[in-house]
């Protein structure tokens, strides 16, 4: 990850690239990435840190655990998971909250019954971990915190919230580590 | 009847003493060898062939005069009590043999010193037979070869020409098992064989330790005597449980808490546990939630099944018969939304209890469903409706009146309903589960989705009842002690505030199931078989659950650390969710039969 530098030959002057004035293609790399990785990153400089938090980078780490296939059916597919989980509070959120722990768990149980490998597995991964993000998007809706809802229905939310808890479906995810 | 089991050796380079079984007597494992015999048995018997230990008389002699009265008795209710002591080996072909022992039971017993020794592992094995070994709710148990198994079952021919033929040829069976399979499989074969075999009296297995074999020994003894309406014994054996129960740990503890105090409520003829607390009763649910997989289980799977059912339809209706917080339905809404084709327009009419604080709880859980469906892009329609019990419920109301869905007409909507844990409270009240699914079947739905919890807490004696509920909660504690061990620290309080609650949950449950009776008793759980009877004669077919939702299934159970305990099972198309072996919570899928596919 250390800038790259290439000289050129010619004139005998230097010139140096810097992966820094890319941020596109910087953007890219790190889409490649795990999370964890990806974490690691952002901790470089401001620049980068500003890049990794790019919605585009988490969304190709996230689906690298999907499958969809190849073909206009599948761009529609992304197009639209793109949308639902935009409004479920992003894929950086996705990731911290319910990918990533689930990879953590099934790489910790030896694989668990499903073998992580398979794609299949991993599509339904990605299903799962949109279901049960969504199940925490509900809760947090409840303790008053309104999701790319305006103000007043927010308070109006809080309002009725009633006696608040904290969200806590995903508390069997919890790892101490926390990946943001 | 109790079981011991004790490690019957870890490995077979380690011959370990063994003694026959006697009676009543020491339950010590059999050699894999079956040939060394520890000395310092008793010449005088071992005369006669039977292998008794020098130290082990004075127990044995008490033992035997125990089971002389009991025998002599002839009180089939007393052998519970005597065998709790007793110590069997469960050879995988424990099926033939105990079938063969039960037919036995019939002889009359002798009463000679030899005889009842034979008697005994008669009687025993009657026990044995109307005990089938439940994978420990509590503990792993390993199986210890009874020594009558090894050593003793010539002799014992000699007194008895019947037990002769059984047993001799049962020697080198249990021979072999013995030194084959490891403890937990064969243990497991006899588990499943024995399931199979009896729906008798079930076992309730536990560790080594004896107070919790008193323990539990104590609680069935005293459920009896509640059930012949002894209740000072009944209150006597009260006190020595909460003696027992306080040197007990983790689930254990818990349970027996549990159940002593349900106890007592029943025999003090207290007033049932007010039902009006709905908040709390909401409020303990949501924890229940979130500390075990069962209800997430439950609702992934009946999520998957009414998607599948969906496919196509461009506007669908979902009838939750227990909307409680509507956790099911976010997941529901989202794999909606991301469906090939485009998400349908969606309805959902909730149903719930009346709130005694008058608040409005199924608006709320409607507008917060509304405002998820809107940031999601589906269009979403809310109906709640408050009643008191479900039977209470007309078709006319839940159908929309075609007039009504004025640009829609001529679209068809597809209906699917919900129960989640639901109908299992109708059946206090006669004729009420039959009403609801009359009502049901005239809504016309494309699936129907049950999930119900797997045990029969509905039988007709209270002992009957009693002894399945300490089965299945003790295997449902289990579950929730050991299920769900994380290693994150800071939010250790909430977790165990998460499993006090769920506790708590649990333990109402346990107080209807064992103080309540009549109308009030409604936890009055049924077997899956039971409910396939009852929605057959309502006129449903089943749907088969598909793979998928059992891939589903599995992957959530992954994810739970410590998920090795939790299984998950295909039963005829029905999805179950248990601990080790024991099913705990069932889902299964139905339309209504005989009619095309609408």
């Amino acid at each position: 990850m250390l800038p790259e530098e290439e000289e050129e030959e010619g004139n005998g002057k230097t010139r140096f690239f810097s992966i820094n004035d890319n941020v596109d293609l910087l953007a890219e790399i790190l889409g490649r990435l795990d999370g964890r990785s990806l974490a690691v990153a952002a901790c470089v400089c401001s620049l980068w840190s500003a890049v990794s938090r790019r919605e585009s980078v988490w969304e190709a780490v996230c689906l690298r655990h999907a499958s969809y296939g190849n073909g206009a059916a599948a761009a529609a597919t992304v197009t639209s998971t793109r949308s639902v989980v935009a409004a479920l509070g992003g894929y950086r959120r996705l990731y911290r909250l319910c990918i990533g722990p689930a990879l953590d768990r099934l790489a910790a149980g030896g694989g668990g019954r499903v073998p992580p490998e398979a794609s299949s597995a991993r599509h339904l991964s990605l299903s799962l971990s949109l279901s049960l993000f969504s199940i925490d998007c509900y809760e947090r809706l409840g303790v008053g915190v309104g999701v790319g809802v305006g103000v007043g229905v927010g308070a109006a939310a809080a309002a009725a919230g009633g006696r608040q808890q904290k969200p806590a479906s995903l508390l069997f995810l919890s790892k101490p580590v926390d990946v943001s | 009847m109790k079981r011991e089991h004790e490690d019957a050796g870890m490995g077979s380079d380690d011959p370990v003493a063994m003694g026959p079984e006697t009676a009543k007597g020491k339950m010590v494992p059999v050699t894999r060898t079956g040939d060394e015999m520890e000395c310092g048995v008793d010449e005088l018997l071992a005369a006669l062939g039977y292998k008794v230990r020098a130290s082990d008389m004075a127990d044995v002699a008490q033992k035997l005069e125990q089971l002389e009265v009991a025998m002599s008795s002839d009180d089939a209710s007393h052998l519970p009590q005597i065998a709790s002591d007793t110590v069997h080996y469960d050879p995988s072909d424990l099926y033939a043999w105990l079938d063969s022992m039960l037919s036995e039971l019939n002889a009359p017993p002798c009463t000679q010193l030899p005889p009842p020794i034979a008697a005994a592992s008669r009687g025993n094995k009657p026990s044995a037979a109307a005990a089938p070994p439940r994978a420990s709710a509590l503990h792993d148990f390993k199986p210890v070869v009874s020594p009558t198994a090894a050593s003793v079952g010539r002799v014992v021919c000699d007194t008895d020409p019947q037990s002769e033929k059984i047993l001799s040829p049962r020697d080198p069976k249990r021979m072999r098992t013995c030194s084959s399979s490891s403890s937990s499989s064969s243990a497991k074969e006899a588990t499943s064989s024995l399931k199979l075999a009896t729906a008798a009296l079930p076992v309730v297995v536990v560790d080594t330790q004896e107070t919790g074999i008193r323990l539990v020994h104590a609680l069935l003894a005293s459920a009896e005597a509640v059930q012949q309406e002894n209740f000072k014994a009944a209150d006597a054996l009260l006190k020595q449980i909460s003696v027992l129960a306080a040197s007990q740990s983790g689930p254990m503890r818990k349970v027996a808490g549990y159940f002593a105090e349900a106890l007592a409520r029943r025999i003090y003829r207290h007033s049932p546990l007010p039902q009006a607390d709905r908040v709390a009763l909401n409020h303990l649910h949501s924890h229940f939630y979130e500390s075990a997989p069962y209800l997430k289980f439950a609702h992934f799977t009946a999520n998957q099944a009414i998607l599948e059912a969906f496919t196509s339809f461009r506007q669908v209706h979902v009838i939750d018969f227990g909307l409680k917080q509507g956790m099911q339905w976010p997941a529901l809404l989202q794999a909606l939304a991301l469906r090939p084709g485009g998400p349908p327009s969606f309805r959902l009419t909730g149903i719930g209890p009346p709130q005694p604080d008058n608040s409005d709880e199924l608006q709320e859980v409607g507008w917060k469903l509304s405002m998820l469906a809107e940031s999601i892009g589906i269009d979403f329609h809310f109906r709640g409706f408050v009643a008191s019990s479900l039977a209470d419920l007309e078709p006319q109301m839940l159908l929309e009146p075609e007039g009504k869905r004025g640009d829609r007409d001529g679209v068809e909507e597809a209906v699917a309903v919900n129960s989640v844990m639901e109908l299992h409270q109708l059946l206090a009240r006669p004729g009420a589960v039959e009403k609801v699914l009359g009502t049901v079947r005239a809504l016309r739905p494309r699936i129907v989705t049950v999930v119900e919890e797997e045990a029969n807490h509905n039988g007709r004696t209270f002992v009957e009842r009693f002894t399945e509920a300490l089965h299945y909660y003790s295997s449902m504690f289990d579950s929730l002690e050991n299920g769900g061990d994380t290693e994150a620290d800071g939010d250790l309080e909430e977790q165990q505030q998460h499993r006090a609650m769920a506790d708590a949950y649990l333990g109402r449950q346990i107080c209807n199931v064992v103080a309540s009776e009549g109308t009030d008793r409604t936890e009055r759980h049924e077997t899956l078989g039971r409910w396939r009877g009852r929605m057959a004669q309502a006129g449903f077919e089943p749907v088969h659950l598909g793979s998928n939702a059992f891939k589903q299934a599995s992957m959530l159970l992954a994810l739970y650390a410590g998920g090795d305990g939790f299984r998950v099972e295909e039963a005829d198309g029905c999805l179950t969710l248990g601990w080790h072996t024991r099913p705990l919570i069932a889902t299964s899928a139905w339309r209504a039969a005989a009619a095309a596919a609408l």
